[in-house]
């Protein structure tokens, strides 16, 4: 892989909208360090860098998957400013307010995404934990169905069911308890 | 089995598979169905949930691949524990880190404050023999004699000088032993010009002492001695004075008894307050009325006016020992001061003529 590919945050975005891998690779390399000294410094450890800087890549490249992102800086000081925001908030759920942050870096105000992000990211712990408690083989039959894009017949076959009538009866069962599940929990707050 | 039916509507709905008029039907029967309206509504929001949480679980893998594979490409991963330890403590670290430093520094430096004056203390003794400066000339001389064989060959001179003083008019005198120490032939001179040849008859070099005796034949003595030796120790404050050689000519010093012991404390001898220099060593010390107190031996090397004699009683003992060896006969050591009632120029020109040079040959 040339490094040079993906030199200017131009080519990084371009390669992230054509769902380029390595474009994504890149920019995660790239700038980890960055991340995990930022968190290091400020009383985090090594995972909890890891974990903030995929929130805060996620974010990013959700946004840009979406063209909802207008940059008017360079990657490195939006995804700083995510993970600066992300980290604060984690801090102050651990009960440790950081009076002050050393910051290594400018920052620019991102509230309004990761505030986004947040609710997103509450929606997803709710389908995990429904899709957790509809339990087996309900869950592989909607995750292959809704998510993989598997068509009926596939599924027929891996889950040993006579035709695709009775498989289309059991994912309609099955769906049905999954929202039950899932609504009953979640509450859009947006 | 006619809900199943119409979840297969909603799906084919929301999934843009109905023809264009069944289209119109359903989009109508949810305008007027608002229970149909609310559970499309739902089907749809559930659907994209499913498929978002889908795609962010792709994602989160990709990432985490990213990370190992980033991970294996790093430096086998450091010993993470001391890592995140160091980051959080740092700080109070360095603080302990420089408060030992601080008080370790701290502790040495006024340690070796309260040792510099034991230091001094324990400053270099300095014997007062002389060497003489023109044995480099001499060697050069006799160099010069080897290239030379038809020049007489000149006589050499001595390689160290003392103070000697005479103990007994029979030709017994009294040196520092390390003036005479290594010597191969000694010779003794006086102001007025008698030289005599004397060998050591006995040493003390605890005391720093040494007996010499003139063996010349035609020696006839050296007549009555006008000072007497005192062996009891004198005062403090005492006025007291030396005769000696530290360069060609005789040289008189004065001061006071300053201590009653010597150097480190050394009970057997006195420090005096007389500017010696090399070549002092073994001449006398005298009080004011002609007394001899003491044999001048050293001084304190750094120390201003701390010069040291031996004391006039360890002089009387060793005279005493050398009786009783048997070596030689008894001295007759002199019993009348005839110097006691004169002021001091009458006194030093009597007593120049007891005062030798000590020139040692090696």
């Amino acid at each position: 892989m040339k490094k040079s590919l993906y030199e200017t945050d131009e080519a990084v975005i371009e390669g992230i909208r054509r769902s380029d891998e390595r474009a994504l690779a890149h920019l995660y390399k790239l700038y980890f360090p960055m991340i995990s000294h930022f968190i290091l410094n400020n009383s985090g450890t090594d995972d909890e860098a890891k974990d903030i800087y995929q929130e805060g890549v996620i974010v990013f490249y959700e946004k840009i998957r979406d063209n909802s992102l207008e940059l008017t800086c360079q990657i490195k000081t939006y995804l700083y400013s995510v993970c600066r925001r992300l980290w604060l908030k984690r801090l102050a759920e651990k009960g440790r307010f950081a009076t002050k942050l050393d910051d290594s870096d400018s920052f620019v105000p991102v509230e309004d995404d990761t505030l986004q992000h947040e609710e997103q990211e509450r929606q997803f712990g709710v389908m995990g934990d429904a899709l957790e408690q509809l339990g087996e083989p309900c869950r592989s039959l909607i995750e292959d169905y809704y998510i993989r894009m598997q068509n009926m017949q596939d599924i027929t076959d891996k889950f040993g069911y006579t035709n695709t009538d009775t498989a289309k009866n059991q994912k309609y069962k099955c769906l049905q308890r999954l929202k039950k599940i899932f609504f009953a929990t979640y509450k859009p707050e947006v | 089995m006619l809900e199943y039916r119409a979840y297969e509507e909603i799906e084919r709905y929301l999934n843009g598979q109905m023809a264009a008029e069944e289209r119109a039907g359903f989009e109508a029967l949810l305008r007027t169905d608002a229970r149909l309206a609310e559970q499309v509504r739902e089907h749809r929001q559930m659907l994209q949930a499913l498929k978002a949480f889908g795609q962010r679980q792709d994602l989160r893998q990709q990432l985490n691949t990213i990370h190992s594979q980033m991970e294996v490409e790093q430096q086998p991963a450091t010993p993470n524990g001391w890592k995140v330890f160091w980051n959080r403590h740092r700080q109070t670290v360095a603080v302990a880190a420089s408060v030992s430093l601080l008080s370790v520094f701290g502790t040495l430096w006024s340690v070796q404050q309260m040792k510099a004056p034991v230091q001094q203390q324990t400053a270099r003794y300095v014997e007062l023999r002389r060497e003489v400066e023109r044995l480099k000339k001499a060697q050069t001389a006799i160099i010069n004699g080897i290239n030379d064989a038809s020049k007489p060959a000149t006589p050499r001179p001595a390689a160290f000088s003392g103070t000697g003083f005479a103990i007994s008019s029979d030709g017994y005198v009294v040196t520092s032993s390390h003036v005479v120490e290594g010597a191969d032939s000694i010779m003794i001179e006086n102001k007025a010009g008698s030289k005599y040849k004397v060998t050591e008859v006995y040493r003390d070099e605890i005391h720093d002492l040494s007996i010499l005796k003139v063996t010349e034949d035609t020696f006839e003595g050296f007549g009555k001695l006008p000072y007497t030796f005192k062996d009891t120790e004198s005062e403090l404050g005492e006025k007291v004075f030396t005769l000696g050689y530290p360069r060609e000519d005789i040289v008189f010093g004065e001061g006071s008894l300053s201590s009653s012991s010597g150097f480190e404390g050394d009970t057997t001898a006195y420090q005096i307050s007389i500017p010696l220099n090399p070549g002092n060593s073994g001449g006398p010390l005298l009080d004011d009325r002609g007394n001899l107190i003491g044999v001048i031996s050293g001084k304190q090397a750094g120390q201003e006016g701390a010069a040291f004699a031996i004391k006039s009683a360890y002089l009387m003992q060793l005279i005493n020992e050398l009786a009783i060896t048997g070596q030689v006969q008894p001295l007759i050591l002199p019993k009348n001061n005839t110097l006691s009632a004169q002021n001091r120029p009458q006194q030093l020109k009597k007593l120049k003529e007891y005062v030798f040079v000590v020139k040692v040959y090696n």
